[in-house]
């Protein structure tokens, strides 16, 4: 018999294999950290709303599967196949980004730099595996569609109820968690069907490429969410999701989660850019922490309509074209303008796009809710962006020069603290820090390692001392304020 | 008449309490704090009152004291607090349109002397609907338990000293019994699903801070339990089967039509924040 194994990507059950970090962490503390990435585009307005599903399933395609709960029953047009390139475009264009900057020597003449720098890879690692077999028995379980799709063959169930469907799941070859009744149980009473997606491989057989394409499913529904509780079933630990989203108005943020931007515009020591990645990975870690886990992290909003020239600042890829924007499924920026014959219909064109780039680490404790959106006209640009210094080279005798030489040990006790508020880690624990090579960098023995020892000894408890004001602030309110009134 | 009391004003607390909030917001929650909006509201509605108390009273009150600051100033202070603490807004001028629209709601809306609408949750709502340039962020609160707790003691102390913990328990415990119905005995969602949506920050503050307002509810104690309850059954409709975020205000505001009907009704004596002390003036315009 065939090992048939559960499997899918964002909203079903993941698989257990361990998956290779995205970049590495610098800390071995993290080592329990997973990185299951899923990456999703969304792309919402009025009731209309079309998804955007990536995985990047390696393997033997027979394996695949996906489970997928949606609100409506999709019809054939409704369901199409895109081109995967559009999830590494826009990966790139709105990525986290080191910037660098070059000092002048003030013994010199001054010139000015701003060289656009590194990005923070996300790359996601997701195995995925299944297949479903051809026994149908009802169950309460109704196949409302059946479609063969580019490379997928598509099936839309509705069910009665969840052991039904559990079993006719099972029979054709999944393996369901055990925890996984406690969702669907509620899905099906939501009246949500289940996209459930598998590979055919005739028709995969045509295709080239070792690889699977991003599905796209559209749909009229005034639920603005994304259903992650169905891949939580079995997951142990943390998983990722990046939500690249398009809306005409502006922002979008979550309603019942909080929405937090992450630290950004931040100078941070040199040597981070020998390890971004890192870097990025633990700065992530430590915010998620400090925000207390349940929430989205805004990484990065931008107004990326086809005629703002100004997509980013600095830009670290190309933005994305409209041809691009269009096959993410931004359906509004596309008109026909020799066509007037649907000006009478529902004419929704407009030019405008926003992008918001939300990254959602998850887990059941933290997420007990599938994630809600809203649209907000919020239009501010938002990126994280981290900026390194390279000091000034040559000869600091003059005066300016040796202003300048005690200005850069500030600097970068500054920035010392800095990485440590961002990552909530230290000198130490940043072991790609090459000490000679570092310190020809350094001019005037301004190193980190000396910032470092400085940085070290500040230690905060300003949290502690605000909570204690407004404490004080509070009772006394109680009992002192307008008490003596005439 | 003056009177000597020991009862403090319960407009101060909820001052104070809201401005803990908004600092628990910037300072914890780390809120992009949109001084701009804040101050544009804070300025606008003292001017904004200013004016219209003059206008009203036909002299140019003077900038202090009894007949001064805590005529024209003081309550629509609390009314300012909350454009900071719930309204988000792109631009300065929407910021200004918010705080001109809930004075003006307080002194041209009015019936029987009384206004007809919480002026906040008007101007909030008139603004959203109008501009298109203002939100309301309902996460922005999260869910944690420290904010839960503070939220409700902080607001009981609140609404005890008015005497009006029955709109706030009325509409609370309404909305909550409909979301258990609904999440967990319906749909089957695990207990932390409920609490979740419990927790919200935004819910309590509108229970405790908003709906509780004693000038906008019907006087008769019956009467506005049972208006509290139907504000929570529509709200709770509309989110939970029309997918609508924020009902709780919207549909407070629309409830405020309510309020003259029920109270040509069902007729009972009009509040007074300080019934003791307050001159008849004083007892007129309130927040």
């Amino acid at each position: 018999m065939k090992k048939l194994t559960a499997l899918i990507i964002l909203f079903a059950m993941i698989s257990h294999e361990a998956n290779a970090f995205c970049g590495f962490y610098v800390s071995k503390a993290d080592g329990t950290l997973k990185n299951k990435t899923s990456q999703v585009i969304i792309v919402h307005d009025g009731n209309r709303n079309v998804i955007t599903m990536y995985n990047d399933f390696q393997g033997n395609f027979k394996d695949f599967a996906m489970v997928v709960p949606v609100p409506v029953v999709l019809k054939k047009s409704d369901i199409k196949v895109v081109d995967q390139q559009i999830f590494q475009l826009l990966n790139d264009y709105s990525q986290p980004r080191l910037v660098e900057y070059f000092d002048q020597n003030p013994c010199n003449r001054i010139m000015e730099y701003a060289l656009p720098g590194k990005v923070a890879g996300s790359a996601s690692d997701q195995k995925i595996e299944n297949g479903y077999g051809n026994h149908k028995r009802t169950l309460g379980v109704t196949i409302e569609a059946k479609y063969l799709v580019g490379e997928y063959d598509i099936l839309l169930l509705s069910a009665k109820e969840s052991s039904g469907l559990k079993t006719w799941l099972e029979e054709n070859g999944y393996k369901i968690p055990p925890s996984a009744n406690e969702v669907l149980e509620p899905y099906i009473k939501s009246n949500m069907k289940f996209f459930v997606v598998k590979v055919n491989e005739e028709e995969k057989k045509k295709l080239s490429g070792n690889f699977l394409r991003p599905i796209q499913i559209s749909f009229q529904s005034p639920k603005f969410m994304l259903p992650i509780r169905l891949g939580m079933a079995n997951a142990e630990g943390d998983q990722d999701m990046l939500v690249y989203a398009f809306t005409k108005q502006g922002r979008i943020e979550c309603t019942n989660y909080r929405t937090v931007s992450l630290p950004t515009d931040k100078n941070i020591p040199l040597f981070v850019q020998n390890d971004f990645n890192s870097f990025y990975s633990n700065l992530f870690q430590h915010q998620w922490k400090r925000e207390g886990r349940s929430v989205a992290m805004l990484e990065y909003a931008w107004d990326v309509t086809p005629n703002n020239f100004v997509k980013c600042d600095p830009c670290v890829a190309t933005a994305p074209s409209e041809q691009d924007l269009v096959q993410a499924g931004v359906w509004w920026i596309r008109r026909n303008w020799n066509d007037y014959s649907d000006v009478n219909k529902e004419d929704d064109y407009s030019s405008n796009v926003f992008f918001t780039r939300l990254h959602i680490r998850y887990n059941r404790q933290a997420f007990p809710q599938d994630l809600m959106f809203q649209q907000t006209p919020n239009t501010e640009n938002f990126q994280a962006r981290y900026i390194i210094t390279h000091p000034a080279t040559g000869d600091f005798n003059c005066e300016a020069g040796k202003n300048y030489l005690k200005g850069l040990r500030k600097r970068r006790i500054v920035e010392m603290e800095t990485l440590t508020f961002l990552t909530g880690k230290g000198y130490n624990d940043w072991d790609v820090v090459d000490i000679k090579n570092e310190e020809k960098m350094a001019p005037g023995g301004a190193t980190y390692q000396a910032a470092a020892l400085v940085a070290g000894q500040k230690t905060g408890g300003n949290h502690f001392l605000i909570l204690t004001l407004l404490g004080v602030l509070g009772v006394g309110s109680m009992f002192g304020i307008g008490r003596k009134r005439i | 008449m003056q009177h000597q009391t020991n009862a403090p004003d319960p407009r101060y607390f909820q001052l104070v309490f809201q401005l803990i909030f908004l600092s628990y917001g910037i300072l914890w929650l780390h809120w992009e704090a949109n001084w701009v909006h804040y101050l544009t509201c804070i300025s606008g509605c003292l001017f904004f009152n200013y004016s219209m108390e003059s206008f009203r009273q036909r002299k140019f009150l003077p900038l202090v004291g009894k007949h001064g600051w805590m005529q024209w100033g003081f309550s629509v202070m609390i009314s300012a607090a909350s454009l900071c603490l719930l309204l988000k807004t792109n631009h300065w001028y929407t910021a200004l349109l918010s705080a001109f629209l809930t004075v003006t709601s307080k002194y041209v809306l009015r019936i029987h002397g009384k206004h007809l609408f919480n002026p906040s949750a008007f101007g909030i709502v008139a603004t959203v609907l109008i501009t298109g340039d203002a939100w309301l962020s309902p996460g922005q609160w999260g869910s944690d338990a420290v904010i839960f707790f503070s939220v409700i003691t902080l607001g009981t102390i609140v609404v005890t000293r008015v005497q009006k913990l029955d709109v706030s328990m009325a509409f609370l415990i309404t909305y909550m019994g409909l979301l258990f119905w609904r999440q967990v005995l319906v749909l089957g969602w695990p207990a932390d699903y409920f609490f979740h949506s419990l927790c919200t920050g935004s819910l309590l503050l509108f229970s405790f801070f908003m709906i509780s307002d004693p000038k906008t509810s019907p006087a008769l104690p019956a009467v506005r339990i049972v208006w509290a309850m139907l504000i929570a059954v529509v709200a709770f409709y509309l989110s939970a089967f029309r997918w609508q975020n924020n009902t709780p205000i919207g549909v407070l505001v629309l409830a405020g039509l309510l309020v003259p009907v029920l109270d040509t009704l069902f007729r009972s004596d009009k509040f007074q924040w300080k019934p003791t002390h307050i001159s008849s003036i004083y007892s007129t315009i309130n927040f």
